[in-house]
């Protein structure tokens, strides 16, 4: 049956007479890893991945496939081969294994009731 | 003189309205996904400032942006032929040469336009120079590259460039009552607008070797009227299909 | 926009055996991790099967997504007014949006975007099945943006509760902006709905075109599907076929009769008792011609897709860097 899409009806009969010719590896180009700010003052955000051939361009195809809807301030990208990245595997590396308190607000919850306790030593030295 | 801003507008909405159709033609077909979604993006910018430029017709009490866009008679339309040419081979060197020549121009109109002492007309020329700006970095970014690679790019572009090149000229065709409007300072002339636009495309396509010489008188004279509703032979299928349905059931509403 | 995983009894032989060979150890980490309601992401141990098969969809719905734009970008050039032209471009431009989101998705499971696209070309892989049916009217494209959109919400809603990182971030995405298409094929519908004689014929035409390939949009029914729990465990599969089926037709009918549109099938009603829709056979031989490439559109959709590659070939490679080096994206 002919096409119904007058696009694709301009393109017969190229169309069907078209050679078979895998895509080869790289093709569709390297990938780059896009960042956004979303409001001046906040940290950039990793929204998405993209393919393009350079970072100039990668930023370029960027701002429409990750920023065309939602706000934003500006666009990073970075070629994916630079990242490094720690194995979401080896997440125990972020687990403490010892009490950490010390260096958290909520490791002096009870400096209040050390003031309270001794509260009849709060007065000034003898001179 | 609302004849005299009817040209006007309609000359800078009707490029915008068969722009952003024929740039239409290709979402879905892009050469890799990603530039197919942005080059999408500049396909809706141009079909809105179309919308735009009509709107403020209709706020003057004359027809409505749909009434203008699908609904008048071919002669009636005052595009340049640049934009109403087919994709003829789905070659995206000729999608991107036409896009850069086309989106330069823009720039060109729009910075002149901007100080236009008609507000509504300066006003909205400030706004489009927003999404113009991505528009002019994708050509721009795209002829430099393209440029500078492949043999069979560089041809493809110079193959694309001879084609447009006298259609992009005369996206500068003088307008009628052209005399009117610069008197009343809406608008520069379209020659000195021309010369704007080859000071800023000669430095990027001679960078890549493309910059070609001025077109011939007769080429020119060929493509004129234009903007008097002079309609080349490929307008005839373009209105058929982007008024098909409209035209299917006259006073339905969508 | 994307119908569902239709699973293979080939593609489930031997399952069980395999996996529980490959690291029983890792497998019980990996699935009291799913358990949890934790997500796994790319660097983490994972089944074969268990990659096999997200591949498989992930795959699937990305290559439905760009198969998916041609039966609506057939209506672009032809949309009746501003508002309708501008919307369509931004829709179509939507799944081309998310056939880059999926693809990207996928890759990370290590099949690059190239062999994807190969595999598409030469009908190994398969996309959804309702778009090798044709778009003969601009009515067509209002039922598809409507009712296949709304199909593809309730599968990709279902979808995103599942257990692999990378897809919930691209169909979350995707899902927010399937909500913009299915409220933009509603308004498309109810003005065909409320117009002139002539529209509401074009509307209940299409409808009529496009009933089947919807009741068939979810897969065939459960008792025709080969058994995949370890899929439901993994969260891969989430909902079965008649599950979504009856979702949508929850949902959906009592909004289609609303609109005074006839339903082209004289058994569906809600049985009281049950509290399930019944319908007539919608010809599951149909669904399986049309899957295995004789529908009445499977030839041109590849063609053109096949077309579209290579246009873009020369400038791909014009611009493909020398030193350029494929790593998969982290998404």
């Amino acid at each position: 049956m002919p096409s119904l899409d007058p696009r694709i009806t301009r393109a017969e009969p190229e169309l069907w007479s078209l050679p078979e010719r895998p895509l080869h590896p790289l093709e569709h180009w390297p990938t780059y890893e896009v960042f956004v700010l979303r409001t001046r003052g906040s940290h950039a955000q990793h929204v998405g991945s993209l393919h393009a051939p350079d970072p100039d361009m990668a930023l370029v195809l960027a701002k429409e496939q990750y920023a065309r809807r939602s706000q934003c301030v500006a666009v990073w990208v970075v070629p994916t081969e630079a990242i490094r990245w720690t194995p979401t595997e080896d997440e125990d590396l972020f687990q403490p294994a010892t009490d950490k308190s010390y260096r958290e607000p909520q490791g002096y919850l009870h400096t209040r009731e050390r003031l309270e306790k001794y509260r009849d030593r709060l007065k000034p030295l003898p001179s | 003189m609302i004849e005299a801003l009817e040209t006007l507008l309609l000359s800078l909405a009707d490029d915008d309205l068969c722009m952003g159709h024929r740039h239409a033609e290709w979402i879905g077909l892009g050469p890799i996904l990603e530039e197919d979604i942005a080059f999408a993006s500049i396909a809706q910018d141009e079909t809105g400032h179309a919308q735009a430029y009509y709107q403020i017709l209709t706020d003057l009490g004359l027809r409505t942006p749909d009434e203008y866009g699908f609904h008048r008679a071919p002669a009636e339309y005052r595009c340049a032929h640049l934009v109403e040419l087919p994709n003829f081979e789905y070659d995206y060197g000729f999608a991107l040469m036409r896009h850069f020549l086309y989106d330069a121009a823009e720039q060109v109109k729009l910075q002149a336009l901007r100080n236009s002492r008609y507000d509504p007309l300066a006003g909205l020329a400030e706004r489009l120079l927003r999404e113009e700006k991505y528009h002019w970095l994708h050509a721009q970014t795209w002829i430099h590259r393209l440029g500078r690679s492949t043999e069979e790019a560089h041809t493809r572009l110079k193959n694309a460039l001879q084609m447009t090149w006298p259609y992009a000229w005369m996206l500068f065709e003088p307008l009628p009552y052209e005399a009117e409007m610069v008197e009343a300072g809406w608008t520069p002339p379209m020659a000195e607008l021309r010369t704007r636009w080859l000071e800023l495309i000669a430095p990027i396509l001679q960078e890549v070797d493309l910059f070609p010489p001025a077109p011939s008188e007769e080429e020119l004279s060929s493509l004129a009227g234009a903007r008097s509703g002079r309609r080349s032979p490929y307008f005839e299928d373009l209105y058929r299909e982007f008024t098909e349905v409209s035209a299917s059931e006259p006073g339905a509403e969508w | 926009m994307y119908g569902n995983l239709t699973v293979r009894p080939e593609d489930v032989e031997n399952w069980g055996k395999k996996v529980d060979q490959e690291n029983p150890e890792k497998l019980a980490e990996f699935e009291a991790r799913i358990e949890r309601g934790e997500k796994i992401e790319p660097h983490d141990w994972m089944p074969f099967e268990y990659r096999r098969q997200l591949i498989r969809l992930i795959e699937q719905h990305a290559h439905s997504e760009i198969i998916g734009a041609l039966p609506e970008g057939t209506w672009i050039t032809r949309a009746p007014n501003f508002r309708r032209k501008l919307a369509l471009m931004a829709k179509v431009q939507d799944e081309v949006g998310h056939a880059q989101l999926l693809y990207s998705a996928a890759e990370t499971l290590g099949k690059s975007r190239e062999q994807m696209i190969n595999d598409l070309l030469s009908g190994k892989s398969k996309y959804s099945n309702v778009f090798n049916y044709p778009a003969k009217t601009w009515a067509d494209t209002a039922i598809i943006a409507w009712l296949i959109d709304a199909g593809a919400i309730i599968n990709q809603t279902t979808n995103a509760k599942g257990s692999y990182g990378p897809y919930v971030r691209a169909l979350e995405r995707i899902c927010w902006e399937e909500s913009f298409h299915l409220k933009y094929g509603y308004d498309s519908v109810v003005y065909l709905a409320t117009g002139t004689p002539k529209q509401r014929a074009l509307l209940q035409d299409a409808l009529n075109r496009w009933w089947r390939p919807i009741m068939h949009f979810f897969g065939p029914p459960d008792t025709a599907s080969v058994h995949t729990e370890k899929l439901v465990k993994w969260k891969v599969k989430l909902a079965t076929n008649d599950e979504m089926r009856q979702q949508f037709l929850d949902m959906y009918v009592p909004k289609i009769w609303e609109l005074g549109l006839t339903i082209p099938d004289p058994n569906l009603r809600k049985n009281p008792e049950t509290g399930k829709w019944e319908y007539s056979d919608p010809n599951w031989e149909e669904f399986w011609q049309v899957i295995n490439g004789n529908g009445p559109c499977n030839k041109e959709r590849l063609a053109v897709r096949r077309f579209a590659e290579e246009k873009g070939r020369w400038v791909r490679e014009a611009l493909l860097q020398p030193n350029a080096r494929y790593v998969t994206p982290l998404a």
